[in-house]
């Protein structure tokens, strides 16, 4: 029987591959690895897009005719060729491929054009003749939420409710623009009756756009009958279901393939520019069309969520938590996309790292008449993490206790449950809080110069919900190994880690191992790669997969040896070994008993959490992503101009399976959270989103990185992915800005509730502050 | 190909990774374009198409450019330097190598422009100090690494290339 991959210790204690460079790193380096934006086909037509310019609006009439006849123009798409195509969502479709009755939102799609080139079509996009009857907007989550607030879907809404467990649930359409509803409860609502103090503090997150510098981007080819694209898409079995779905195709006439993303955190989950290149495709005769967004447009069709965090939350006069009541509002935008997960999440994740006896949350999705928001790093633990770490910080100051002491006296313990039917902490969460206020000098802070410092932790469930893996190993003759799952490569070195653990398994050099390109056609199924789901989730099924194709290896030679047992023969380097140390090379057996061609060994992996109705979401989690941060910063009083003079960052990556991987994950992320901190933010005004755009939409820049920037990738040992690796990718960009609002604190007294932290935003908290204590009042949240 | 309106052509002679082109080029084409789509150079990523991403880094004269916002007319009688020319022969350059080692990449979509702009860094300056390597950097954005590994990947280059002998631009 093969051995179950999630117990499997690495041969030496030591995974070999650990210190090397990532595989990609040459095709990387020297510009050969290809992505979306290179592929070329034959008569390869180039599409553009015309979006509305209101936020909301009737669209009276669309007249493309003088498009149509513009020379080079291959194909136009309005409504009017749209008729008959599904929208989409998860849980809520309302996305059309294209605007019907109305837009609504700045930057909606009205029409396309493919044509021979991108002038051309843009060309042709200016003879698109569109009348609007503009409707009042509602451009945020307080006017969506008003009395008499103009509903932005006014018919009932298409979709479904999942099948939740123990405390959660979920409901469509609850409340006018409010698309999906979360529900979570734990333990005994009595327990407000053991309260001394009830603090209730509301908290404002900002949104951020994703900025993958590489835009969306797909080449489509199209009839009725078949669909063909190449897409930089996180999940590309997603994708088919959902294009499946919108052009009424059997799932085995889409074809999906996938080459090397640059970048995605979330965005290019869904469906972003496959539908118009695939029906200007099919419009074209079956023509390749190529829709490549500018960065414009690619602002103008994803972000992350802003949200409005309501946290009424009960002590005891001794500092210990005993209940919570959240309610978040999510800005979900025009569409709801993954709008109703993300508030799942974002009201799943209100407990934070702390022991509740009762808690219950309710999460909105909330439709505006903005830029869709969807998917992003953090995935509504971000929100989460910001309400929670911060209010721990205003109930130590109005306690008089210190927030670090707050944290430690009521954080979960190693194996604690989360929720009832939940997956056990496996970290050692008050451990990891130690290592990085260690590493920064947290205890013997130097508070002088309006310098001050803060600590915050954040955790997720993670590996996502109810979600199968599979993952395919060939071996050739020769022992050359083609690995083919969906994994896709955006980044964070899923190829190298997923080859690095079948290498370990088949004890061969990395090198031998090849991964497949990404073709649903062949690759084998998988949810989609999210949630920082890629080492624990495929990275059991491809462990697995390699097991078998060993085994089927170490049964052929022991049939070769005449019938001796598999298990006291090894794998080395595609040399067989036997129990007395005698090595036998595989190809002479395999030639002469499957002849000039030889054979391939083929093992088959799966993966997915067992289904329960005793945890809140389907199934209990994979593992738990823990990120620690702890901030110095020195503010200027005069300015509210914060300085970060030191951030340390650490996850647990349980065991590591590559250290240039982790460590890159672990960074990434920290700076994530550290724009979200203080400067990134996609402004809107009327519904009118103000810098859209790379120049004014600010993203981290070297010079914007403390001098001090420290990262300590943690192997507590206590998780149950492949080698007792679990996943990085999100969890530290948790605690970032939670902890510089608590080093602002500290340094000054200024109490932010709201992102981003900008010298504005400080200099009015501090002005507050002043205010307050001139007029002898207790500290104000 | 059909064009719908006639473009003007002048004609660009230009020396890229070592090799000369005679090319008759529409003046709206820009250099991005004209090294993607007209000599096959991939390697050139493009993002904003404005000039502020730098994923589109190239040399010209060895001095850091964006191609997206160059006109291929500009670069006549010019040397350009893309990511296909810092390895020779299939031996990657310093500034490959170390990149590769440290980890200076992810996606990988930035990646060529950094390399280039750390060859031209390191040309202008063989031993830069961490904040003038952080100044050259912070020209061009990358997404995913949070810059650190970056930073490293270019102190590795600089002593890769003072093993290898190779001193300020000759």
């Amino acid at each position: 029987m093969t051995a179950d991959p999630r117990r499997l210790a690495p041969r030496e204690g030591h995974m070999p591959e650990r210190d090397r460079p990532r595989a990609d790193a040459r095709a990387k380096v020297t510009g050969q690895a290809t992505y979306t934006t290179d592929v070329r086909r034959a008569g390869m037509l180039h599409a553009k897009v015309l979006r509305s310019p209101h936020a909301h609006a009737r669209i009276v009439s669309v007249d493309a005719s003088r498009a149509r006849a513009l020379p080079g123009v291959h194909a136009v798409l309005t409504r009017d060729e749209a008729a008959g195509l599904a929208p989409v969502g998860t849980f809520v479709k309302d996305w059309p491929v294209i605007a019907g009755d109305r837009v609504r939102y700045l930057g909606d799609t009205v029409a396309a054009v493919a044509a021979v080139d991108e002038r051309t079509a843009l060309a042709a996009l200016d003879l698109v003749e569109v009348e609007y009857e503009p409707l009042p907007a509602v451009t945020d989550v307080g006017a969506a939420l008003a009395e008499g607030a103009v509903e932005v879907f006014p018919e009932p809404p298409l979709g479904i409710v999942p099948h939740y467990g123990q405390g959660a649930s979920g409901a469509l359409r609850p409340l006018p623009n409010v698309p999906y509803e979360f529900r979570f409860t734990m333990g005994d609502e009595s327990a407000w009756d053991e309260c001394d103090h009830v603090f209730t503090d509301e908290f404002r997150f900002s949104r951020m756009n994703h900025m993958h510098l590489e835009p969306f981007v797909t080449v489509a080819e199209a009839t009725d009958e078949a669909i063909e694209v190449w897409s930089a898409a996180q999940s590309p079995f997603p994708l088919r279901r959902d294009l499946a779905t919108v052009f009424g195709l059997p799932e085995n006439r889409v074809r999906v393939n996938v080459p090397y993303l640059g970048g995605g955190f979330g965005a290019k989950h869904g469906i972003r520019a496959e539908s118009v290149a695939v029906r200007l495709s099919q419009l074209a005769g079956g023509r390749p069309v190529r829709y490549c967004m500018t960065t414009e447009e690619v602002f103008l069709t994803s972000s992350q969520h802003a949200a409005v965090l309501r946290y009424r939350t009960g002590v005891k006069a001794d500092g210990t938590f005993v209940a919570r009541s959240a309610e978040v509002l999510l800005d979900g935008g025009a569409y709801s996309d993954l709008s109703p997960l993300v508030a799942e999440k974002a009201g799943y994740r209100a407990a934070g790292a702390y022991r509740w006896r009762y808690l219950d949350s309710v999460a909105r999705a909330v439709t505006t008449n903005t830029v869709p928001a969807s998917a992003f790093r953090g995935f509504g633990g971000t929100q989460a993490t910001w309400a929670g770490e911060r209010q721990v910080d205003l109930i130590a100051e109005r306690l008089g206790m210190r927030p670090y002491e707050l944290r430690l006296r009521n954080m979960k313990d190693l194996g604690e449950l989360y929720a009832p039917g939940e997956t056990p902490i496996d970290s050692d969460l008050k451990e990891g809080l130690r290592i990085v206020a260690e590493a920064i000098g947290y205890a013997d802070r130097d508070r002088s110069g309006n310098r001050g410092m803060g600590v915050a932790v954040g955790i997720k469930d993670g590996g996502g919900v109810n979600k199968p893996a599979q993952a395919r190993v060939k071996v050739t003759t020769r022992g050359d190994v083609l690995l083919q799952c969906a994994l896709t490569e955006m980044g964070q070195g899923g190829h190298s880690a997923m080859a690095a653990l079948v290498a370990e398994v088949l004890g061969c050099p990395r090198e031998r191992v090849r991964y497949a390109p990404i073709d649903t056609d062949h690759s084998p199924f998988d949810q989609g790669t999210n949630a920082s789901s890629g080492i624990a989730v495929m990275g059991s099924a491809v462990t697995q997969a390699a097991l078998r194709a060993r085994d089927a290896v170490l049964q052929f030679a022991a049939d070769q040896l005449g019938g001796v047992d598999p298990a006291g023969l090894t794998l080395e380097d595609w040399t067989v070994v036997d129990a007395a140390g005698e090595r036998h090379p595989l190809v002479p057996w395999i030639m002469h008993t499957f002849g000039g061609t030889g054979f391939e060994f083929t093992g088959e992996g799966f993966f997915k959490a067992t289904n329960s109705d005793l945890a809140p979401l389907e199934a209990p989690c994979i593992f738990w992503e823990v990120g620690w941060a702890a901030a110095e910063v020195e503010v200027d009083p005069d300015t509210g101009k914060v300085t970060l003079l030191q951030l340390v960052v650490s996850g647990d990556a349980g065991r590591v399976i590559s250290e240039l991987g982790a460590r890159g994950q672990d960074e990434g992320a920290a700076v994530f959270g550290l724009g979200q901190a203080l400067f990134e933010e996609m402004r809107f005004e009327d519904g009118c989103l103000l810098n859209g755009e790379a120049l004014l939409y600010r993203v981290p820049l070297a010079e914007d990185i403390p001098e001090r920037f420290t990262s300590i990738t943690q192997e507590q040992g206590h998780a149950a992915g492949p080698f007792g690796a679990k996943g990085l990718a999100e969890g530290t960009m948790l605690p970032v800005a939670p902890a510089i609002a608590q080093a602002i604190a500290d340094a000054v007294g200024a109490q932010l509730t709201e992102l981003p932290m900008t010298p504005a935003r400080v200099w009015a908290a501090l002005r507050a502050r002043e205010a307050s204590e001139a007029a002898g009042a207790p500290a104000a949240g | 190909m059909t064009q719908p309106d006639e473009q003007t052509t002048v004609r660009v002679d230009v020396d890229v990774n070592g090799r000369h082109h005679e090319l008759a080029v529409p003046t709206s084409t820009v250099l991005s374009d004209l090294l993607r789509d007209e000599l096959g150079l991939q390697g050139v990523r493009t993002s904003c198409e404005r000039a502020v991403c730098g994923a589109c880094t190239v040399l010209v004269d060895g001095t850091p450019t964006a191609s997206c916002s160059t006109f291929a007319f500009d670069v006549d009688g010019a040397a350009v330097r893309t990511v296909e020319g810092l390895a020779t022969e299939g031996a990657l350059s310093p500034e490959q190598q170390a990149f590769a080692e440290c980890g200076g990449f992810q996606c990988g979509f930035c990646t060529s422009g950094m390399l280039v702009l750390t060859k031209a860094l390191l040309d202008e300056d063989p031993d830069p100090s961490r904040e003038t390597i952080r100044a050259w950097i912070s020209s061009n954005t990358c997404r995913c690494t949070g810059y650190e590994m970056i930073l490293e990947s270019v102190e590795r280059a600089a002593q890769l290339r003072a093993e290898q002998g190779m001193g300020a631009r000759r």
